[in-house]
């Protein structure tokens, strides 16, 4: 595990009393956090605590009705406007956004595109590449996620494993200084964790990448993390480095939480 | 059976010919009117104001609940009481396309629930403009699958152009009245009616299949 030097005074990522519910059931409640640029955190919890939530209200995926998320210092849901916080426009929302990628559980690979057209839709179209110069990214990044020989093939002609680490060389394309994994290993065969993990593995070794990690592995989390949130009902309940929070669960709930899931392996 | 063929060859089939060109017209004309006609209605139903998205649910309602036959009149009677005077045939196209636009909108419905909304996500996750969403990823997935249905409607629409006789648009089912009338004979105009219909009709179903058959290789592989 890396230990990462935190010089600049603004977090990556601050939650600041956070609310989100749907309807009358709420989701996030009063949520305050905060992640330092570099660091891999993961977030761990039974079912329908919010961690996944935490990872779709940061992506912009779902509005929150309390608080303010901000990254590297700037509201993300807000905006500055003639001295005044107002509610942020599409334009903000778009260049905050930029800094951020996410890998979801699904893949949510676009079916009708290789997975090489996968890799450069958006920085030929958001980003104004060249055909060209996407094409050649979009070759090392596939590269690296060891698929550059399947670049030309459809996603149904892909495995799981493979199909995730399109989607994360996807991803990558943009750019993101924030990366947001949600069970990226959830809907694989079991066999095929291991391909994804190691990827995974190596963008959290890198140090380039600020992760939110959001899991079931718990072993995988123990070794790429820096730190563990266990989530709740909607709140943080305990956080810890790995090794504290696994030997030394404090809470109750933590302790029962570890113990159903190291049982069910 | 008193069937006569000079009478088929020299007076009915110049004259349906002539008339098959006008129910072709008719039917393309309300087609790809209602296509995107059908489009709109669906995005405005679909829109987030409240104002506009149920003012149009109930005229999509209306459309639907109303004869075809019905529509037609009222266009062909009632807009020249508003100042507005058009030939027969364009006030016919303009009514089937209506009444088209308001079932194609839901087949469009259909099509666009269709794509699975982690699509979406990944769209915004990735930053792609609506514009880029909807041309790039969520049109050419939800456009195969509805094809057949629309499809039908190419098909359906092409069956209701006899309904503009009663206007007196010289398609196919008015001029062999017509010539039925004049001539005292109907057994020839009304039996070439009933065959050019039988035509088009298997001529148009193979089209869709060939539109079929291409978008499915072309966007789904």
């Amino acid at each position: 595990m890396n230990t990462k030097e935190q010089n600049s005074d603004k977090p990556t990522i601050l939650f600041d009393k956070v609310c989100k519910a749907y309807g009358p059931l709420k989701v996030l409640v009063d949520l305050d956090f905060a992640v330092g640029e570099g660091e891999v955190v993961s977030l761990i919890g039974p079912s329908g605590s919010g961690k996944t939530t935490v990872l779709r209200v940061l992506m912009t995926l779902e509005p929150i009705q309390g608080g303010t998320i901000y990254v590297q210092g700037e509201p993300l849901n807000k905006m500055l406007k003639g001295g005044q916080l107002v509610p942020a426009d599409k334009a903000h929302i778009r260049k905050i956004r930029a800094k951020i990628g996410m890998v979801f559980q699904n893949f949510n690979l676009f079916p009708h595109m290789t997975a090489l057209s996968n890799c450069i839709e958006a920085p030929m179209y958001t980003k104004g590449l060249s055909r060209n110069d996407a094409t050649k990214e979009a070759m090392n990044l596939l590269d690296m996620v060891g698929l550059a020989d399947k670049a030309n093939h459809y996603p149904s002609q892909l495995s799981g494993g493979q199909q995730q680490r399109v989607a994360i060389a996807r991803t990558l394309s943009m750019h993101p200084e924030i990366l947001l994994f949600d069970e990226p290993t959830s809907a694989l065969d079991p066999e095929m964790v291991g391909e994804v993990l190691s990827v995974i593995r190596n963008l959290a070794e890198s140090g380039r990448y600020t992760i939110l990690l959001v899991t079931h592995q718990m072993g995988f989390a123990r070794e790429v993390s820096d730190q563990i949130k266990f989530f709740d009902g909607g709140k943080i309940r305990e956080q810890n480095s790995p090794a504290e929070l696994f030997e030394n669960p404090k809470t109750e709930r933590l302790q029962q939480f570890l113990s159903e899931v190291l049982e069910a392996r | 059976m008193d069937w006569r063929w000079d009478f088929t060859f020299e007076i009915v089939l110049p004259r349906m010919i002539e008339a098959a060109g006008v129910t072709a017209w008719a039917t393309i004309a309300s087609f790809i009117l209602a296509l995107i006609g059908g489009l709109i209605l669906m995005l405005l139903k679909q829109s987030r104001l409240v104002w506009i998205s149920r003012p149009v649910t109930e005229i999509i309602e209306f459309i639907r609940a109303t004869p075809l036959l019905v529509q037609i009149f009222f266009l062909f009677f009632l807009l020249p009481e508003f100042g507005i005077t058009l030939p027969p045939l364009t006030t016919g196209i303009l009514a089937i396309a209506i009444y088209n636009s308001a079932l194609c909108a839901e087949v469009y419905r259909a099509g666009f629930e269709a794509v699975p909304r982690g699509q979406w996500e990944a769209c915004v996750a990735l930053n792609i403009s609506t514009y880029r969403t909807f041309r790039d990823v969520i049109v050419p997935q939800s456009l195969p699958p509805v094809i057949p249905a629309l499809g039908n409607y190419l098909v359906a629409i092409f069956k209701e152009t006899p309904l503009l006789s009663f206007v007196a648009v010289a398609e196919i089912m008015q001029i062999s009245k017509l010539i039925g009338a004049e001539y005292y004979r109907f057994t020839e105009a009304v039996t070439i009616a009933g065959i050019f219909f039988l035509v088009m009709s298997l001529v148009a179903a193979m089209l869709i299949k060939m539109v079929e058959n291409y978008v499915r290789k072309r966007i789904i592989h």
